[in-house]
């Protein structure tokens, strides 16, 4: 940081100006600090002491008021217990504000459906949670929507938002992460299985050196592997490791503590009690980690290995011998085709590349098309023995491939060995500076990580960080999970900056129910399942909408949930809830990447030929799988996706923006995706007896009021008379209530 | 909630807009420069341009040209390609000519913009150390060599906004696939609404914006009747919540986009003139013409920030430097040089040039140093820019390379500076705009940018 030519972090650039610092505050000069007002005379002697004494400050963490920050201490169980209602219900009996009542059944089934599934509810789930008379109803509902797959689609998405996750690694080539894959079914399956969370984390830092033995447990590993890298770009190997390094370091700290260590990487931390030195011990952590694979089953992977091996070398005889087949008939067919040409073309073919002139380099191009053979052209003057031999080629080439498939390896990391390369903390001015050992910052002990067995082959530096984590004894780990489920909930976290638990962040209004939630998360055995329970039994998350009289000039911000935040459906769910009010829901989970068919100007600005980056999957169902398992490639997200707030997925996202702009609703109006799916509900509904109620079901749930079913008859009509059918008339109706609010929303 | 941006933040949610961002005029109050620049119009050349063959001229790297360059000089650089204790030393083939009043060097590649020289200010002392096309795209648009953070122009309509709300606010123009990608003029964590939007050519320029195959005017003025009146049965009893407001709103702001923006791009009301001065008659110079002619169209409009992506990873390209110095830049500056001058002179026609930056950049230079036969490899050590309008002061070049043209030496000046001198002109302190992410007040500037070098450019 450098201000007014003074590198503020910098001892003796401050040191020297402690005279002009002195003048500013004694207001002497031009420059007066601060300009607020003049100090009170006691503080500014005080500071002119300091100033005069050399302007000195310590480099460790200051032990006093920061070790008392709120979310750096032990999770306190509130004493005499407490509920979460009990919490906000005194809170706002405090500032005397009032409460929405509770929501109606239709709007509760469709909010915790969206919540847990990201889908909404069918018509005939609907009908029968209304009339659900059983007391414990709505109980019976959150069970059977956390006990259904689509749970781990809705909440695994919100983890890798978290991690950074994609298919691709970025930059100019933006190269297939070929197996990132694997590691996004292993976290949807884990919040299905309702993985403990400490062990979710513990698979995750150091899968590898906690469970060796089990493969999908060291698949967890695969989270270091998912984020946007340069690996593929030459001669920055250097670069790319402190990038890779600053990757790991970064989002670690953020994803699982809530804490923001990027700014101590240059200097000591200026808010947080974080130093240059603590950034280094937490990154040597990290240091001795490669890349590698999991052989999810043993046998398997070697008899696929094995094959690959064999396949390649077979390919490149293939390529030797269809070189040797065509050769000959593409620089004949090049003669002929340049010889019906003027002659300066054909000199300007035969010139090498780097010696053509402009001039020749436009003729090359202007023809290189007409001129170049395609495969075809070649085939179609194989003799019959030469086609023979064409087809036994093709023929070995097909047999090769037929089951060509990706192989049981997931992508994962581990340590070379039991010893770890040094670390340094950069000295001033380039350079190392002083060595240091792996270890948790000062601030919370400052433990070193614990020394290996003699026996590990590993340096057990991410076990010692995962068991710090995952102890009870962390006062971040379970405080920053059950504050994101919280605000997955709600909209807004009990903690607003639900990735900064730093000491810029406040203790939260609700500290007490925040620290109730997670005392009993970590009791229960850190089940997020039972988590979700806990928070949706609760009479806060039932409320209506509608924000009581009075509240919004009090309670602005809705901080004390006197009403339940209405929110728009996030991207995906949009794409998903279309494809379900459709019919055309495929939920085939799990697998490769699925590359879905986009319209060729919706594919703009990719960088690489869309013919290697837009690979569209084969089997047409597959596109109307649910978008998670939609290909995320860095460089290029999907449009409809891209307008309605879905991240980049190159930095860590703790919360999503939803914006409301015009592009969005061009999108969802005029694009290719919602014309197919109004077009598939188009179908169903003049298949049915009465459209319109069908299309009320299909969309919202429920049955057409009248004076909506007015409206749409006469538009119906309108429509038909302007389109020429009912079908079309029909689409349109489709895509209307596809962009209606009531769709969009969640009350 | 106490934090100013995380007020503006949640304003931006319950803002109902077109393209139009929110202008954050508190950004504005007492900033010690006053705003210049209405509007920014930056030609990004895509791949790597020159810098000793067009505004950097270099005698003793001509005399000296095959031999090595000196060991103390090439120490501690390395690039793409090339070895620099290897190759031989290139002088430029092009002859460099003064130029206007200032007798500004500019080489004879450049007929057309020389006669600008009076006003340009070239920078001829850039430097940065990302050597490879992406990371470089990204270091110059977004201030960080690795993706996901908000490019200049994204910055710019967030801080600034837009004063026609039926139009973007930050346009892109490019010729299609970048060796970045998309991330060059990506919203990176701000509000999706402040990334640049591609205009495309052919009358429906915005993606969308057309009514799908079959659907007539009046078909799709029918369905947008019944959305709005759904919506607003829906609204009925949630009149409090401004955000289902805004987008019943964002529905009518869609339609009337649809009737605007293709009346933006419709060149047909531009005279002869006009057309043959941007060199739309010419199958060479017609592509950088036309979008330099919508760039000006849309600033007359209001549109704040004006990108256009000059080059392509897939078809002609400044990068083509790399077998071929020769054939490229002539190539490259017979397609671009007389729309870019024809830029200028219809600005200043118009009485536009005061009021809008008009930035020529590069993602980095190309080396002294020869690639191969014909060549020359990417190169950041050292590179050019200019900047003209918005009242700076042309004729005039800021800081030096060395004597072979191989790293900045006299005031140097990074993608900060340059970022952050933009921002000032068009009205922004970059110091003050910041977003807060992953913990941080976040810039495009991040730290840095204190060789903002606005006082020169306006005389100081």
């Amino acid at each position: 940081m450098r201000m007014g030519g003074v590198k503020l972090d910098s001892r003796s650039d401050v040191a020297a100006v402690t005279g002009r610092m002195a003048a500013a505050l004694g207001y002497e000069g031009r420059v007066k600090m601060p300009p607020s007002g003049k100090l009170p005379a006691d503080e500014l002697a005080l500071l002119r002491e300091w100033l005069e004494a050399g302007a000195e400050w310590p480099s460790a963490a200051p032990a006093g008021p920061v070790a008392r920050h709120w979310a750096f201490e032990r999770v306190a169980k509130p004493a005499g217990g407490g509920s979460i209602d009990g919490f906000l219900d005194a809170a706002r009996a405090r500032r005397g504000l009032a409460v929405a009542g509770k929501a109606e059944r239709r709007e509760l089934i469709r909010r915790v459906t969206f919540d847990l599934h990201g889908l909404p509810p069918s018509a005939a789930e609907t009908a029968e949670f209304v009339a659900d008379a059983r007391p414990d109803a709505w109980e019976r509902l959150i069970d059977r929507l956390l006990a259904s797959p689509r749970y781990g689609e809705k909440w695994g998405k919100h983890w890798l938002d978290l991690v950074r996750y994609g298919d691709t690694s970025g930059f100019e080539q933006d190269p297939y992460l070929l197996y990132a894959w694997r590691y996004r079914d292993y976290v949807i399956q884990s919040f299905n299985d309702d993985k403990p969370y400490d062990r979710f984390v513990k698979e995750q830092i150091a899968g590898d050196e906690i469970y060796p033995d089990d493969p999908a447990a060291r698949q967890g590993t695969g989270y270091f592997t998912v984020g946007t890298n340069r690996d593929m770009l030459f001669k920055v190997e250097d670069t790319n490791r402190i990038e890779t390094l600053t990757d790991f370091t970064d989002t670690t700290a953020s994803v699982f503590l809530g804490l923001t260590m990027g700014c101590a990487r240059c200097h000591d931390h200026k808010f947080d009690p974080l130093t240059q030195r603590d950034y280094y011990r937490f990154q040597a952590i990290f240091v001795p980690a490669v890349k590698t694979r999991v052989f999810l089953m043993y046998d398997q992977a070697r008899v696929y290995d094995l094959g690959e091996n064999t396949r390649t070398f077979r390919l490149y005889e293939a390529g030797a011998q269809l070189t040797a087949l065509m050769d000959p008939y593409r620089k004949a067919i090049r003669q002929e085709r340049l010889a019906k040409l003027p002659p300066e073309v054909a000199v300007a073919f035969d010139t090498p590349d780097e010696k053509k002139t402009p001039e020749q380099k436009a003729l090359f191009e202007a023809h290189a098309k007409r001129v170049e053979p395609s495969d075809d052209d070649i085939f179609a003057r194989f003799s019959k023995p030469e086609l023979e031999r064409l087809h036994r080629i093709e023929r070995r080439l097909v047999s090769a491939f037929k089951s060509f498939a990706p192989g049981p390896f997931s992508p994962a990391v581990t340590d070379l060995s039991r010893e770890a390369p040094r670390t340094f903390v950069p000295a001033k001015g380039g350079g190392l500076g002083e060595e240091v050992t792996a270890g948790i910052p000062a601030v919370f002990g400052g433990a070193d990580m614990p020394v290996p067995p003699l026996t590990a082959e590993t340096t057990h530096r991410r076990k010692g960080l995962a068991e710090w984590m995952a102890s009870g004894e962390n006062p971040l780990t379970a405080r920053v999970w059950v504050n994101r489920v919280w605000q997955y909930h709600f909209g807004q976290g009990l903690v607003g900056a639900a990735s900064d638990f730093g000491t810029r962040t406040a203790a939260p209004v609700h500290r007490q129910l925040l620290d109730w939630l997670a005392a009993g998360f970590m009791e229960g055995g850190w089940r997020t399942k039972a988590l979700h329970k806990t928070i949706l039994m609760s009479q806060a998350y039932q409320r209506g909408s509608r924000a009581p009289a009075g509240v919004a000039a009090a309670d602005a911000e809705n901080v004390y949930l006197s009403y339940f935040p209405r929110r728009r459906l996030e991207a995906e769910e949009i794409r998903d809830a279309v494809l379900q009010a459709a019919g055309t829901l495929n939920t085939k989970m799990g697998g490769r990447p699925v590359v879905p068919a986009l319209a060729a100007e919706e594919l703009y600005g990719m960088s690489q030929p869309v013919g290697n980056a837009w690979i569209v999957t084969e089997d047409a169902a597959e596109h109307n799988r649910r978008t998670v398992y939609m290909i995320s490639r860095r460089n290029f997200r999907m449009p409809l996706l891209e307008v309605f707030d879905r991240p980049e997925g190159v930095l860590s996202c703790s919360r999503r923006e939803s914006t409301t702009t015009a592009p969005q609703s061009l999108s969802l109006l005029n694009g290719g995706f919602t014309l197919g799916q109004a077009a598939a509900l188009a179908e169903r509904l003049e298949a049915a007896g009465d459209p319109v109620a069908a299309a009320w079901r299909s969309v919202y749930g429920r049955e057409p009021a009248p004076d909506e079913r007015t409206r749409v008859e006469a538009f119906l009509e309108k429509q038909t008379a302007l389109l020429g059918s009912r079908r079309a008339a029909l689409v349109e109706l489709g895509r209307s209530l596809f962009n209606t609010n009531e769709f969009l929303y969640v009350e | 909630m106490t934090n100013g941006m995380i007020s503006r933040r949640r304003a931006v949610f319950t803002a109902g807009r077109g393209f139009a961002g929110m202008a954050l005029a508190g950004l504005m109050d007492g900033a010690p420069a006053a705003r210049r620049a209405r509007s920014v119009i930056y030609i990004f050349n895509h791949g790597g341009v020159s810098h000793v063959d067009t505004f950097d001229p270099k005698p003793a790297l001509s005399k000296l040209s095959g031999e090595p360059v000196p060991a103390s000089f090439a120490q501690g650089l390395k690039t793409s390609r090339i070895d620099f204790r290897k190759a031989p030393m290139r002088g430029t083939p092009w002859k460099f000519g003064r130029h206007g009043r200032g007798g500004l060097e500019i080489s004879e590649l450049f007929p057309h913009l020389a006669r600008h020289a009076d006003r340009l200010a070239v920078v001829r002392s850039c430097h940065s150390d990302a050597f490879d096309h992406a990371p470089a795209i990204f270091m110059t648009a977004t201030g960080s060599q690795f993706p996901g953070r908000p490019s200049i122009g994204s910055w710019a309509v967030y801080g600034l906004g837009s004063e026609n709300r039926n139009l973007p606010g930050f346009v892109v123009m490019s010729d299609g696939a970048m060796k970045s990608g998309a991330g060059a003029y990506g919203a990176g964590f701000l509000p999706a609404a402040h990334q640049g939007t591609v205009f495309r050519t052919g009358p429906n320029p915005v993606l969308h914006l057309a009514n799908p195959g079959g659907v007539s005017a009046e078909a799709q003025r029918e369905t947008l009747d019944l959305i709005g009146d759904l919506n607003r049965r829906h609204f009925g009893p949630r009149d409090e919540d401004t955000v289902l407001e805004a987008r019943i709103r964002s529905y009518e702001l869609a339609f009337r986009m649809q009737a605007e923006a293709p009346g933006a791009v419709d060149l047909s009301g531009e005279t002869e003139a006009t057309r043959k001065l941007y060199g739309l008659d010419d199958p060479m110079t017609e592509n950088v013409g036309r979008k330099c002619l919508l760039a000006r169209r849309l600033v007359e409009r209001g549109v704040r920030f004006v990108q256009i992506f000059f080059g392509t990873n897939l078809g002609d390209d400044w990068d083509d430097a790399h077998l071929d110095l020769w054939g490229s830049h002539i190539r490259m500056t017979r397609k671009s040089d007389q729309p870019v001058a024809a830029l200028l002179t219809d600005l200043a026609a118009r009485g536009l040039l005061d009021e809008t930056l008009v930035v020529w950049n590069s993602e980095f230079g190309r080396t002294p140093l020869a690639e191969g036969k014909n060549g020359r490899d990417h190169h950041p050590y050292g590179y050019s820019m200019w900047m003209a309008g918005a009242g700076i002061q042309g004729g005039r070049a800021l800081g030096a390379t060395d004597e072979f043209g191989l790293r900045a030496v006299e005031q140097p000046k990074t993608v900060h500076d340059v970022n952050a001198t933009i921002l000032r002109i068009a009205g922004v302190d970059h110091t003050q705009l910041t977003w807060r992410y992953q913990g941080r007040d976040q810039r495009l500037t991040d730290v840095h940018g204190e060789g903002e070098f606005t006082g020169w450019l306006y005389g100081a």
